[in-house]
């Protein structure tokens, strides 16, 4: 299992390889066949062929490839393209149809997850990704976590406050709008000012927004889960890291309606119909935001490492619940 | 895959063959052209679709044998029935007359807008590629849609680099600006050329922008909401553009090129406005030019385009550093693949046009509705011009009195609209509706975008497109 892995994902990166040279090669600017990151791309590719080796998806991937090589003027070079493009085409051709025993296991995601058998590396940090629904404590819980962990702790606010400080940084910013989290809605209709839309657009490359927002806090989030531990809260963060293959733990918090009601009646001191009003309202914006970008994941139990029902255990055992799980894998790797 | 490539090729067949098979049956009495002189041109068609399909490799290779191929299936059978005289005439006069002119406009189009490139970093989502089909579509009315096809294609290639989902942007590229946007002026579309030609006002086709505007609107509509969920699904698998550079960067290098642009449409207006002059005609009203061979002539006012577009081209080349065309991905190998297979589409469809030249007039067609979707739905697979023509001389011949005043009658408006637009906007249904349809294809094909196969196509047209006429009918033609 593990050599056809090890094959595929050296062919992998042949493939990735052999485009990027191809395209050297055309001088074009137009984009290459794959144009996402290296690691991601050659992840893809390795997955694509373990999933399926010679199956459709992959064979149309690298004709993609050949497309742009037979464009190639220098007639050498073609030929060697050509050569390199059909010696990959006959090694996945070669490989077997199915690999080992069948197993539930996501090979690619579960390599990302620090408590499960593969064990990280010493370069790689513990990243904690919650997602939980309004009035859950799922806040106060990742908070106290963190604290416990003596690690960072990341919600809305700080990123946008970080993201602000960048921006100005690269001088790009006068105004220090943020994109609040309450306020995403992309068809909500919002009072139209034409100065300030061809600023944003301008400033944003042509992209709405909440899109351009959310690519630097993508890149924000990547750039801290690779250099330090942390506890991030929301923000598609566990989404964001398995695309980027940066390891992490990622929990969905939730509880019952009713009890998220009466604690967010007492601590936000509202009756019971503005509570559930509340809560229903955040919860649809916490969808629709994962949703939009993450493509309709939030809350399904398949999308998450542990997904806590936080009324079963309150907000210390809850916490104390993680740590056990983070803990026995610190022992394990000991 | 055997299987629904054969069920394809059936499909397909059944498709091409069965209008012709009925208009056939319905004028047995006076149709001297046989119908089996059409299986060439299907032959080729099916080729064109299951070809890439099943034998990718030896067809890339082998297509210019394989329309020589067809082209002598329908040639020495044709020679055989009306003989050598006719045929080579027949031959002689579709490669002189249409493909030549056809096949120097588009190179020339091609030449030049492969000068100019595009430098910037705007990345592409739903409302930038709205804009860019928009903007795409109004152009198409001033400068054809080949020209605008060509202008506009590697812009919207390079802003959407960074996604992975974009054939569909392309599908849409074609409906719009390959296809419906050539309907408001005679510079848009060749049919319309051959209407104001006929006498039809050359502003007369602005009437028809409420077509258009509604056509355009429900597809930017539909394009927006399809692009905004393969957008979603390009950043849910963690695909982003590079916005590291603070401010947008926007350039065009080689821009004095549309100089040579307006060259080339000049040209065009030229082709339809020279016939009509006194100076280009003999006592009978012939338009003069260089004869070929027994009524095949290539005219003058033809000769005059073909220089200037080769010229337009030549100094495009000329002028232009070749850096930018490196950068511009700049391959002969679209025109090249157009080239090869319109030269066989347009000699194998030749007895198709002329059974459809036969029996055209006597099909019974005087509702809008009929001549938009008659005219449409063979415009899809043959030329859209004689297909335009025939349908505008069978309006012309029905007696009315009163609406456009023509060479070939007096055609009320609403048929006359019907007609234009079924001409101009069916040619998106296939990839060979409508040239631009193919070059668009084929350098979307050559930079990393998995365009749909030929009836992978059709899926998109048939479950688009024919739903929007059908609501024109409605509308505009009932």
């Amino acid at each position: 299992m593990q050599e056809n892995k090890e094959k595929c994902m050296e062919l992998a990166k042949r493939i990735y390889n052999l485009d990027e040279e191809v395209y050297s090669c055309v001088g074009s600017s137009l984009g290459r066949s794959f144009t996402g990151n290296k690691e991601s791309t050659i992840q893809n590719l390795c997955s694509l062929m373990l999933a399926k080796p010679g199956g459709h998806l992959l064979r149309s991937e690298l004709a993609l490839i050949s497309n742009m090589a037979r464009t190639i003027k220098d007639k050498t070079k073609r030929a060697q393209m050509m050569a390199e493009y059909d010696s990959i085409l006959k090694e996945i051709e070669s490989l077997p149809d199915t690999f080992g025993k069948v197993d539930i296991m996501d090979l690619s995601r579960a390599e990302l997850n620090p408590t499960a058998r593969k064990k990280l590396s010493e370069n790689d940090h513990l990243v904690i990704c919650i997602s939980r629904t309004q009035g859950s404590a799922g806040n106060d819980i990742g908070f106290e976590l963190a604290d416990d962990l003596h690690i960072n702790y990341y919600d809305v606010e700080i990123f946008n406050q970080v993201l602000t400080r960048l921006e100005a940084e690269k001088g790009s910013v006068n105004d220090t709008e943020t994109e609040h989290f309450e306020d995403f809605d992309k068809y909500r209709k919002r009072n139209f000012n034409l100065k300030k839309w061809f600023r944003e657009f301008n400033r944003y490359h042509g992209l709405p927004r909440q899109d351009a927002v959310f690519f630097n806090m993508s890149d924000l989030i990547c750039s801290l889960a690779k250099t330090e531990d942390c506890v991030i809260m929301g923000r598609c963060a566990d989404a964001i890291l398995t695309n980027n293959h940066i390891p992490h733990l990622s929990l969905f918090i939730s509880a019952p309606f009713s009890l998220r009601v009466q604690r967010i009646m007492a601590s936000k001191n509202m009756d019971l119909r503005h509570a559930s009003r509340f809560l229903k309202q955040m919860d649809r914006q916490h969808k629709k935001y994962y949703d939009f970008y993450s493509y309709g994941r939030w809350g399904h139990p398949e999308n998450y490492d542990l997904c806590i029902n936080s009324a079963n255990y309150g907000i210390r055992e809850t916490i104390d619940l993680i740590e056990r799980l983070i803990n026995r894998q610190k022992i394990q790797n000991h | 895959m055997k299987k629904k490539v054969l069920l394809a090729s059936i499909l397909l067949g059944v498709l091409i063959l069965c209008p012709m098979g009925v208009f056939a049956a319905e004028t047995t009495q006076t149709a001297s052209v046989p119908i089996w002189l059409c299986i060439p041109f299907a032959g080729l068609l099916l080729c064109i679709a299951i070809m890439p399909l099943v034998k990718g490799e030896w067809w890339e290779n082998h297509q210019p044998h394989a329309v020589i191929f067809w082209i002598l299936t329908m040639v020495i059978p044709f020679a055989i029935y009306y003989g050598a005289g006719q045929t080579v005439e027949t031959v002689l006069e579709c490669t002189v007359n249409d493909y030549l002119t056809f096949i120097i406009l588009l190179f020339g189009l091609f030449c030049v807008s492969g000068n100019i490139t595009m430098e910037g970093d705007f990345a592409g989502s739903p409302r930038i590629n709205v804009g860019l089909l928009a903007f795409g579509t109004i152009l198409a009315s001033c400068i054809g849609t080949t020209g605008a096809s060509m202008l506009m294609v590697r812009p919207v290639l390079k802003m959407n680099s960074w996604r992975k989902r974009k054939a569909h942007i392309m599908v849409f590229f074609i409906f719009l600006v390959s296809n419906m946007g050539g309907i408001l002026t005679p510079i848009g579309d060749p049919p319309l050329l051959m209407g104001f030609m006929r006498g039809v006002p050359f502003f007369w086709s602005l009437r028809l922008f409420p077509v258009l505007l509604f056509n355009m609107v429900i597809l930017l509509f539909i394009f927006y909401h399809v692009d905004k969920r393969m957008y979603r699904r390009d950043i849910a698998e963690g695909r982003k553009p590079d916005i590291s550079r603070p401010g947008t960067r926007f350039s065009i290098d080689g821009l004095h090129n549309l100089i040579f642009l307006v060259m080339i449409v000049g040209a065009v207006i030229l082709s339809g406005v020279l016939p009509g002059m006194a100076a280009f005609q003999d006592s009978a009203g012939n338009v003069l030019g260089i004869h070929i061979f027994g009524d095949v002539v290539l005219s003058f006012p033809s000769l005059i385009e073909i220089i200037i577009i080769l010229a337009a081209a030549f100094l495009s080349f000329k002028t232009t550093s070749k850096d930018i065309r490196t950068r511009n991905h700049f391959t002969w190998g679209a025109i090249r693949e157009v080239a090869v297979l319109f030269i066989g589409i347009f000699i194998t469809m030749q007895p198709a046009l002329m059974l459809l030249q036969q029996i055209g007039p006597n099909l019974g067609l005087n509702q809008p509705y009929q001549l938009f979707w008659a005219t449409g739905a063979l415009s899809s697979f043959l030329d859209n011009t004689p297909t335009y023509l025939v349908f505008l001389t069978t309006a012309g011949t029905l007696g009315f009195t009163s609406g456009i005043a023509t060479s070939l009658g007096t055609v009320p408006v609403h048929l006359l609209s019907a007609i234009s637009c079924g001409a101009v906007f069916m040619g998106a249904n296939t990839y060979i509706g409508n040239a631009p349809n193919f070059m668009v294809k084929s350098i979307s094909d050559e930079n990393g975008v998995n365009m749909p196969s030929f009836f992978g196509y059709m899926l998109w047209s048939v479950g688009i497109l024919v739903p929007v006429f059908l609501l024109d009918t409605l509308i505009f033609f009932l």
